[in-house]
């Protein structure tokens, strides 16, 4: 397997407080990798920083062999890196169909948008029924789903998945881990990061553990539900 | 009782005011929808817009081809393309570079950024110091319907107006550019993460909302027939006002609040025939405390899903 995605010693702060501190991690091509870690450990600003919407202190990131620590992100996009970001963030002023067009944005051939459209309304009938509504006016759960659909519209080769269960209820988490093995099932690559560890850990094929911007632990799911690192992320060592 | 011919050309006016007023108010709009800026060297750009036109009448008298429809069609697209530049350049080295500074800072820049403008035509414009005479190109056959008198370069100017307003509409909801201006507007940095080029877009809408500018200012100048450097002084303030009374970063809200303050303005000047020139006063007035009663604009556009 090769890698499709690789952090070579990332840094990244905001004003003096570094958030990543030389973070090196490697996404190889066709897994689901996770990354696991409590709030403020610094993941969303990695997913920023692989997106290019954080700007690296230092460190180099690769995607399928191309240097992107320096491209804008409608370049990484054009490369095949899709996003589900964090809190869902649908345009709310636009109906669900052009919040999916918004999604194929790069995509020029009618024909191929039209494909995706009916695939990713084969997946979720609901938004198939809304398409014309507002995605300010959807429920919580049908926006998380709306997210999910635009983040494949321009079929991604790298999915990079933010907290999907987040604010969602336990129903509707298990039905998202579910779309997200279907997604890995059609040939996506997905790089996810999550609070929830016991579900997580059971559809991940490779984790890594970031506590306070450093990476502590990484391995199989195995590895990690063993690491007393993984529970020292979450709850505090128990000797500090 | 007040004439019901007054009345009409008073409505006439209005309408006329209204619709350029709502082209200015447009570019302020738009303008905040993308960047979250006020551009205030707006109006002066309308200047430059008013000024490139004469330039190309001149320019198209000195050559002797100045047939009314040729000069009529130049004196729109020359200004325009030209304003739409000179927008798209003041974004690229002016707005943008100062993202992430205070909003402050981007409305001094673009304040003296408009000075400049200003100071520069009427110091290097020939004359520039003087109000200028500007064409009439427009046919000014008159029509008597009832008591109005209606002249038609007023009705074609409206009609344009209205037309590019359509236009407008059209391209921000039935066009890929426009997907992308409302996805930037509502969430910039996730429409970069759909793979939108935000820089690209922005200047692109800084070259739109400029240009309308340059339609707005031609139209001023070929309804009074007269143009000078500080035109767009007041022609900014009033579109910047009609944009915030319509609720800053809508569209429908700008065009409404510019016709909304021409209205008012007539109804100033026919309230005061002794004083129309506190018809500015009156509107304005009446601008502060409709905003005091709704201080998003009458077209709330944001704080409502974030409330």
């Amino acid at each position: 397997m090769s890698a499709l995605l690789r952090l070579e010693g990332v840094r990244a702060a905001y004003g003096h407080a570094d958030v990543l501190v030389d973070v090196s991690l490697t996404v190889e091509e066709g897994r689901i990798v996770c990354l696991l870690g409590a709030n403020g450990a610094g993941k969303t600003t990695l997913i920023r920083c692989v997106l290019g919407l954080t700007l690296l202190r230092g460190g180099r990131i690769f995607y399928a062999d191309h240097e992107i620590t320096h491209l804008p992100t409608h370049r990484r996009v054009a490369l095949g890196i899709g996003c589900i970001p964090e809190g869902r963030r649908v345009f709310p002023k636009l109906t669900v169909e052009e919040n999916l067009l918004a999604g194929a944005y790069q995509e020029r051939s009618w024909t191929r948008i039209r494909e995706q459209l009916e695939r990713v309304y084969t997946v979720f009938p609901r938004l198939a029924e809304r398409r014309g509504q507002l995605a300010g006016t959807l429920s919580g759960g049908e926006q998380a789903m709306l997210s999910i659909g635009r983040g494949l519209m321009r079929r991604p080769r790298l999915l990079l998945v933010d907290e999907p269960s987040l604010g969602l209820s336990p129903l509707l988490v298990r039905e998202n881990f579910r779309v997200l093995e279907e997604i890995h099932g059609s040939g996506v690559t997905i790089f996810l990061v999550e609070q929830n560890v016991r579900q997580t850990l059971r559809i991940a094929h490779y984790g890594y553990v970031l506590a306070g911007g450093r990476l502590v632990a990484s391995g199989t799911p195995e590895v990690l539900r063993a690491d007393p690192a993984l529970q020292a992320a979450y709850f505090g060592s128990a000797t500090a | 009782m007040v004439d019901a011919a007054l009345l009409a050309q008073h409505a006439v006016n209005a309408l006329m005011l209204g619709i350029m007023y709502a082209l200015v108010a447009v570019g302020f709009t738009l303008f905040f929808g993308v960047l979250d800026v006020i551009k205030f060297s707006h109006g002066d750009v309308l200047t430059v817009g008013a000024f490139t036109g004469l330039t190309v009448w001149l320019a198209l008298v000195a050559v002797d081809l100045a047939t009314p429809w040729l000069a009529v069609a130049l004196l729109v697209l020359v200004p325009a393309l030209a304003t739409a530049l000179l927008g798209a350049l003041i974004g690229r080295f002016v707005v943008l570079p100062l993202k992430g500074a205070p909003p402050l800072n981007v409305l001094l820049a673009t304040l003296m950024c408009g000075t400049i403008l200003r100071e520069a035509i009427r110091l290097f414009y020939p004359g520039g110091a003087n109000p200028k005479p500007f064409p009439a190109l427009l046919p000014t056959t008159a029509y008597q319907l009832g008591n109005l008198n209606l002249r038609l370069d007023s009705v074609l100017l409206f009609l344009t107006g209205v037309a590019i307003v359509v236009a407008l509409h059209l391209v921000i909801n039935r066009t890929r550019l426009g997907l992308a201006i409302r996805a930037v507007a509502q969430d910039a940095e996730i429409a970069r993460v759909m793979g939108i080029d935000h820089v690209r877009t922005v200047l692109i809408t800084f070259a739109i909302g400029s240009a309308l500018a340059a339609v707005a200012g031609i139209m001023h100048g070929l309804y009074y027939n007269e143009i000078n450097f500080s035109m767009g002084l007041l022609l900014g303030v009033i579109g910047f006002s009609s944009a915030v009374v319509g609720g800053l970063g809508n569209v429908y809200g700008a065009i409404l609040g510019g016709f909304l303050f021409a209205f008012l303005q007539t109804l100033g000047a026919m309230a005061m025939p002794f004083a129309s020139a506190y018809r500015d006063v009156f509107a304005f007035a009446v601008v502060i405390a409709i905003m005091a009663v709704r201080p998003t604009g009458l077209i709330a556009e944001r704080g409502v899903e974030r409330a």
